[in-house]
């Protein structure tokens, strides 16, 4: 019996649409994909604009440089690395345009965390709010920290996965989540009080 | 180690269960459409092209280059702290020049004792010293050097003053021979001693004397 393009794993499908060019293959990996990175880079850039750019980008640069995949690496951990590139980019791209903006206000520096964090108690535990919260206090995480505590923590990667993913060596990767870890516990003090 | 990490990881407990629950952020739904629609149209305009990684050796090689050719420049153009050390290495040089003079004055003198037979040793221990000065010193038996077209030099200009904006390295170019270093100034030349030609006079008078006696015996032996 032949089995469906949808239900072959990363590796087969992306093998597929090396050798064959079979554009299915694609279209069902970029549908795995897309959510997980859009999580991924939402959670990196904060911007839900910019952040569906980067993904675009990403799937752009896999139906390009298809070949530059090589079999002994995994699917995920390839195109997280295409993602978390791209997006280390954008935000450098940011972070310059504010340097060099004109009307450079202090709203657009800092997201203004401090402020929430001294409200009610009450108030701080609704959901929707602390989550907001959460997310802006990971983006004042260094990024180098930010990074690997998204891919740990919300994305539920393993170490190996995330040392692939970021080059680095495993302990590396450990050490650098706890310190993101200890980093976004200090800032959201008011949250989790001990 | 894992236990560690553990530990490490129910520390932060409350934290990673908050970030778990964070809610997932979804693609819009014209995600796929819009995707497929820009690769039909070949629209890939804002995928950057990778850049050249940054090679250290390019970035610095202009400015290397820069840098050795003002070195190179400092080394060999003459500079006018070189000038007395010139100065010393052709005062040097005349000096093994009238060493080497004086060696060939003694050598002449010590063939003709010979045939006075008048041997001395004193003097062919000067002349055994002056060969070794010779040996330690070749420049002092130096054969007289070319003249140097390039180096050639308008005396009448110098006399009159009307090169005297020119480079006064080039004022070298009077003393010396052409061949030899610039040199800016002139050498004290040292007056010959009177005496010292009255000296090589007598010899040589002796010496002719001492042919001509020679001559006659030979004559008369005949």
């Amino acid at each position: 019996m032949v089995k469906r393009l949808s239900d072959l794993t990363d590796e087969v499908l992306i093998k597929e649409y090396q050798d064959s060019n079979t554009l299915e293959a694609y279209e069902i990996l970029v549908k795995r994909y897309k959510d997980p990175l859009m999580n991924f880079v939402y959670r990196f850039v904060g911007d839900r604009d910019v952040c569906t750019d980067v993904v675009q980008e990403t799937m752009i640069k896999f139906y390009l440089n298809k070949d530059s995949y090589r079999s002994f690496a995994k699917f995920s951990t390839w195109i997280y690395t295409i993602a978390a590139n791209l997006a280390k980019n954008e935000l450098k791209r940011r972070k310059r345009r504010v340097i060099f903006s004109i009307d450079n206000s202090d709203d657009e520096k800092s997201p203004q965390i401090e402020d929430k964090m001294f409200m009610a108690p009450d108030r701080a535990a609704d959901s929707e709010i602390k989550n907001e919260i959460i997310q802006k206090a990971l983006l004042k995480v260094k990024p180098v920290y930010r990074e690997v505590v998204i891919l740990r923590d919300i994305q539920d990667l393993s170490y190996e996965e995330i040392s692939e993913i970021t080059g680095l060596a495993i302990g590396t990767v450990k050490s650098r989540i706890n310190r993101g870890r200890i980093q976004l516990q200090k800032l959201l003090k008011n949250i989790y009080k001990e | 180690m894992n236990e560690l990490y553990n530990r490490e990881e129910q520390k932060f407990s409350n934290l990673l269960s908050d970030l778990k629950k964070l809610p997932k952020i979804e693609a819009p739904d014209n995600f796929e459409f819009n995707l497929m629609t820009r690769i039909e149209n070949k629209n890939f305009g804002q995928v950057e092209e990778e850049r050249p990684k940054f090679n250290l050796l390019k970035f610095l090689a202009p400015s290397a280059a820069v840098l050795a050719t003002v070195l190179l420049f400092f080394i060999f153009y003459p500079q006018k702290n070189d000038i007395p050390t010139q100065i010393a290495n052709q005062s040097k040089a005349a000096d093994s020049q009238s060493i080497a003079g004086n060696t060939a004055n003694k050598n002449f003198e010590s063939l003709f004792s010979k045939e006075e037979k008048k041997s001395s040793t004193p003097k062919r221990e000067a002349v055994s010293q002056s060969n070794q000065n010779i040996a330690q010193n070749p420049s002092a038996v130096k054969s007289p050097a070319q003249f140097n077209q390039r180096r050639s030099v308008a005396v009448d200009d110098y006399i009159s003053g009307a090169n005297s904006n020119q480079n006064p390295a080039l004022r070298g170019n009077i003393v010396n021979s052409g061949d030899q270093p610039i040199v800016d100034g002139f050498l004290v030349e040292k007056k010959t001693d009177k005496k010292t030609i009255e000296k090589f006079r007598s010899e040589l008078d002796s010496l002719k004397k001492a042919q001509a006696k020679a001559d006659s015996l030979k004559k008369a032996g005949k």
